[in-house]
């Protein structure tokens, strides 16, 4: 009993960080993943958001799942998810105003996040607590590598440094289309095609 | 009929619940937040000013040091050797820029400018807030308008060099400079009896 409790658990994990991959796997939660993926330091903060909205979702949904009238569901996900936003845009702001000045908007836009709403509808309604938080957890770090991956080559080409610090060269000439939009569309969709090539994903 | 009264009961616990909880969470933070943004000011202030400070001592360096006055509904702050900054904002490019400008005292000359909010477009537009870019504007002349000309090629002593790439970016800052020193100065003159 407890092997195969053990077993479900590292399987939930896996899917999460893996197999059922936020974003290479269900291409949710993009829009963030594009906007905040510029700049390391961002990412770490966006991916770490996300991971704190998605756990405590997880654990209130969890626990109040037998008492959720189905009806009201979608609604019930929303107001959680969107109180847990306010509580992150507001401490990001006190405690970390460069971050929140930096991410800004993105913030409030986690309620939006599709990975958040999609795990609540897909895991946290039918599953126990321990099970949800595990998934919750494993999500976010999908989530979180994801943005950092792409954040350290979008940062690493377009300002020439990792966290702030130099890393290339004097006189290295900044590819400025990295730091722009349509760079984050091609490391993403790199990110997107090595991921599913090494998962043996196939398009059905 | 049952089933509906408690899905009503259940949403309205629910959202009092969560309500309350983003209350308190508010009510932690907003003096927190406040601090922050009048700490920001200041020290934007200051870099203006071109006084230095430590990050953890902008309140004491900027009690000691400036003076808050106002006139006509506008607010300045005078440094001690008679330093004037006044804040500013217009639209950039793609959304709000604001921040400091300071002046000489003799009401002809920048003494210097910051930047504390641009959405411009990192790496080309938001270059604006680099240090070697704004420090060109020390000593400029003001009073017949600032002038953008291409790069390297400033002789006049009204004329701040653009930035290959973040022409329209540039362009935008200039003119909320010149706006803003145009509206700001009659009140400034009148205010320190000029």
């Amino acid at each position: 009993m407890r092997s195969a409790a053990k077993g479900q658990s590292l399987k939930t994990f896996l899917n999460g960080v893996w197999r059922d991959h936020p974003i290479f796997s269900m291409i949710l939660g993009i829009c963030s993943a594009l906007a905040v993926s510029n700049k390391v330091e961002n990412a770490i903060a966006m991916g770490a958001g996300v991971t704190f909205v998605l756990l405590a979702t997880g654990l209130l949904i969890a626990m109040l799942r037998r008492l959720i009238p189905t009806r009201v569901r979608m609604i019930t996900y929303m107001i959680i998810i969107a109180t847990f936003v306010i509580v992150v845009d507001r401490v990001l702001k006190a405690l970390f105003p460069d971050i929140s000045q930096a991410i800004g908007p993105y913030v409030g836009l986690i309620i939006t996040n599709c990975i958040i709403m999609g795990r609540a509808e897909a895991f946290y309604i039918q599953n126990n607590i321990g099970q949800s938080v595990i998934d919750a957890l494993a999500n976010g770090f999908g989530y979180t590598y994801t943005l950092v991956s792409v954040a350290v080559v979008r940062e690493l080409l377009g300002f020439g440094t990792i966290l702030g610090f130099q890393v290339m060269p004097e006189g290295f000439t900044k590819w400025v289309v990295m730091a722009m939009a349509p760079g984050a569309f091609f490391v993403l969709a790199i990110f997107i095609w090595i991921g599913r090539s090494l998962a043996g994903m196939e398009e059905q | 009929m049952k089933d509906k009264i408690l899905m009503i009961v259940f949403v309205l616990v629910l959202g009092s619940i969560l309500t309350a909880a983003l209350v308190a969470v508010n009510y932690v933070t907003t003096p927190v937040i406040e601090k922050n943004e009048e700490i920001a000011t200041k020290s934007s202030i200051l870099g203006a000013l071109g006084i230095s400070f430590d990050q953890g001592k902008v309140e004491e360096v900027f009690a000691s040091n400036v003076e808050q006055r106002e006139q006509n509904g506008m607010t300045y702050y005078v440094a001690e050797n008679g330093d004037i900054a006044f804040p500013y904002s217009g639209s950039g490019l793609w959304g709000p820029i604001e921040g400091i400008i300071a002046i000489q005292p003799d009401f002809k000359r920048l003494e210097g400018i910051t930047i504390s909010r641009q959405e411009e477009t990192p790496g080309l537009g938001s270059r604006i807030t680099e240090a070697e870019y704004l420090a060109q504007f020390q000593g400029k002349r003001f009073t017949e308008g600032l002038k953008l000309v291409q790069p390297g090629r400033t002789d006049a002593d009204n004329e701040i060099d653009s930035i290959t790439g973040a022409t329209m970016t540039t362009d935008a800052f200039i003119k909320i400079l010149n706006e803003n020193i145009r509206k700001a100065m009659p009140a400034i003159a009148e205010g320190e009896g000029r």
